[in-house]
């Protein structure tokens, strides 16, 4: 099912936490919202559903207009970072909880509740109580919840996010896996970028309670709009430079980059994947800059340089040595390079 | 094995793991205490068993060697003043049943109000409905209105003032404010209250029935059950509440599915002392009954009022028989008193 929202934005007190966020969730969606704390995207998605008033525009739900309905009908189902099972149930009567809500007889109930367990695996689990689950089990249990009555969407808000790293992963990639079997549209918010990456099929960068870009993964890492999104995604985050733009050439320091474009800006800011760049001779590389530290992670070494006051990384390979302190030279391919406006952020795009 | 003294106060370890030494002298102390705390009912006990005689002259410890009991003054209470005994027994029954339940049913569900919605009452409105009851009560008192006329002219004027100036008022109330206005109604001695509240019943006639004093102590109750509630709601996460709501509970709903069991040692202890304090409660039963709804508490201190003197063996059976419901309630209520009741609910 569909989910839209339109201009819509919050405000506690005369605290504006959202400022006309609009956007379209297609049936079947995996969309992520993706920002730091504080960047709106947790009230975003409590205001889908309904946990939170809306202060202006309108929310609907396949169609349906939901902006002053209750949370309980909206057909939503939600999964906590808490996972907030009830403490006083059981597994099974927790899951079945949306069930007994809605006057199922028992049978068809404990049925239901089975299928949903064995999907998720807890079917050894049902009769114990939340306080004997380890914390990869209670997830389970909050998804299996959320999961029973076959909403129209699945809100999730970083239910990944209290779990130790190594089952983090396994659940990321069985959550994927299940929102692909069970082709519900699924909103998930996260602060993780490698969440955000992998699981989804969009993604929605928020920051400061505004949409900064919502486009795919991929075209996100690969054509940020704005700084912003450039240095928030990729890790580690997209290098960058500052200098200024002469009829399009990159001027920092003594070295002067030839952009291809031919735009002129004061205050200018070149960015750069730390893959995309190469450690080469002083004399040979585009810009010319100092090693500060050399790390070997294991499949490459990772190089930090200073250009100027800028710090750079740059991954190159592990077999890479070179002292502290030595001059180097950074090389990279023109249509690497990425052009911003320091003032206002916003993507310079070579014409 | 090296602890301080305040892990010693404040994380005692086990009896059983103790030096035989310092196990004598903490069981010493027990014993002690546990003597100190039932001698007064044994006391009580034995006394209720005495005649005039053992009493008046010097204390007698043991029945059967330092004197011999008799039936005498459970006969004069429960033979022949029997109809008198039963009739305060029920009343006292009925008033701190009903009270006990009406306050902790209203109250709790006017705790879980302040402790999950939002209020914020113009404080020019509430400050208007005060003066208008003012002085709609100064017109039966001091006039002689008809009380019902009275009201209902008082409601009607309050009406018409909050629609015509409410708006205008900008100051508003919050929760603290009506939490703090709850308890404030316990600041007041009851001794002070007690001559207004008597005036009241007697304006409506209602001196003398049960429904006049479970009212007053269902009103008296009601901030003890919404503090002590308070604390227990607003403890449970409101995620719980929250997922509930999205799993199509309505707020009635999440208060009997997720909120009410989750405080139930809450409710269960506050019920406990709601019903002690009502079931003892003297001043303002003392006032508000003459005869057909006098309470135990009445009986037991007109026993020490008769022109015979103090008579400590009547006084000492109407104590036991009123010590008995108390405990069978705590009994019960008990088992609901656990910790951890929150636990595996939230994680972090």
């Amino acid at each position: 099912m569909t989910v839209v929202l339109d201009a819509v934005s919050k405000s506690f007190g005369n605290v504006k936490v959202l400022h006309e966020l609009s956007l379209e969730v297609q049936d079947g969606e995996f969309l992520v919202l993706l920002g730091a704390s504080g960047s709106g995207k947790s009230t975003a998605l409590r205001m889908i559903a309904g946990l939170e008033t809306v202060s202006g525009g309108r929310i609907s739900i396949s169609g349906r207009d939901v902006t002053d309905q209750l949370p309980k009908n909206r057909d939503v189902a939600m999964v906590f970072q808490s996972y907030a099972l009830y403490p006083h149930k059981t597994v099974a009567e927790n899951i079945g909880y949306p069930l007994k809500i809605r006057r199922l007889n028992r049978t068809e109930v404990e049925s239901q509740v089975r299928e949903v367990a064995a999907q998720v695996r807890i079917d050894e689990l049902l009769e114990r109580y939340p306080r004997e689950l380890s914390g990869g089990q209670r997830q389970r249990v909050a998804l299996a919840r959320a999961m029973v009555r076959r909403p129209s969407v699945f809100l999730m808000d970083e239910p990944l996010s209290n779990l130790d790293a190594k089952l983090r992963g396994h659940m990321r990639a069985e959550l994927k896996h299940m929102q692909h079997e069970l082709g519900i549209t699924t909103i998930y918010v996260t602060h993780d970028q490698i969440e955000a990456m992998t699981l989804a099929h969009r993604v929605a960068l928020l920051e400061g309670g505004r949409l900064q870009q919502l486009a795919a993964p991929k075209t996100i890492y690969e054509d940020p709009e704005n700084l912003f999104v450039a240095q928030f995604i990729g890790s580690p985050p997209m290098n960058v430079a500052h200098g200024r733009l002469d009829e399009g050439t990159f001027v920092i320091g003594e070295d002067r980059v030839a952009t291809g474009g031919t735009e002129t800006v004061a205050n200018a800011v070149i960015g750069l994947r730390a893959e995309d760049c190469q450690v080469v001779a002083p004399e040979d590389g585009a810009i010319r800059a100092q090693l500060f530290a050399n790390e070997l992670i294991g499949d490459h070494t990772l190089v930090t340089a200073k250009i100027g006051e800028d710090m750079v990384s740059i991954k190159a390979p592990k077999e890479f040595e070179a002292g502290i302190d030595e001059a180097i030279g950074i090389a990279f391919e023109k249509d690497k390079l990425y052009l911003f406006d320091r003032d206002t952020g916003a993507r310079i795009r070579r014409s | 094995m090296n602890r301080s003294a305040m892990q010693w106060l404040f994380e005692p370890p086990s009896i059983r793991d103790m030096a035989p030494g310092t196990k004598l002298i903490v069981y010493a102390i027990l014993t002690f205490w546990t003597a100190f705390v039932l001698f007064p009912i044994y006391w009580v006990l034995i006394t209720s068993f005495k005649s005039a005689i053992d009493v008046n002259s010097g204390p007698v410890y043991l029945p059967f060697v330092d004197f011999q009991p008799s039936l005498h003054a459970w006969k004069e209470l429960f033979v022949f003043d029997f109809w008198d005994t039963l009739r305060a027994y029920m009343n006292s029954l009925i008033i701190a049943l009903s009270a006990t339940a009406a306050s902790v049913i209203i109250g709790s569900m006017a705790s879980y109000a302040l402790a999950r919605f939002e209020y914020q009452p113009r404080f020019g409105v509430v400050f208007m409905f005060v003066l208008v009851m003012i002085g709609a009560f100064v017109a039966v008192g001091r006039y002689g209105v008809d009380w019902r006329l009275s009201c209902a002219v008082g409601v009607a004027i309050f009406y018409f003032l909050a629609r015509a100036l409410g708006r205008h008022f900008r100051a508003r109330l919050s929760n603290g404010d009506i939490l703090f206005w709850m308890i404030s109604q316990r600041i007041l001695a009851p001794i002070v209250v007690v001559v207004p509240i008597y005036m009241m019943f007697q304006q409506v006639s209602l001196l003398d029935t049960h429904i006049a004093i479970i009212l007053t102590y269902t009103v008296i109750n009601l901030p003890i059950v919404i503090w002590l509630m308070y604390d227990f709601f607003t403890s449970i996460p409101i995620d719980l509440e929250e997922c509930a709501q999205l799993d199509g509970a309505t707020r009635f709903g999440v208060f009997w599915d997720i909120v009410l069991p989750l405080s139930r040692s809450g409710l269960a202890a506050t019920t406990l002392l709601v019903m002690i304090l009502s079931w003892n409660e003297y001043l303002l039963a003392l006032f508000l009954s003459t005869s057909r709804a006098q309470t135990m508490p009445i009986l037991v201190a007109a026993m020490n009022a008769g022109e015979r003197g103090i008579l400590w063996w009547s006084m000492s059976v109407v104590i036991i028989v009123m010590i008995i419901p108390v405990v069978i309630l705590a009994v019960i209520l008990q088992r609901y008193i656990s910790k951890g009741l929150l636990l595996g609910a939230v994680k972090g």
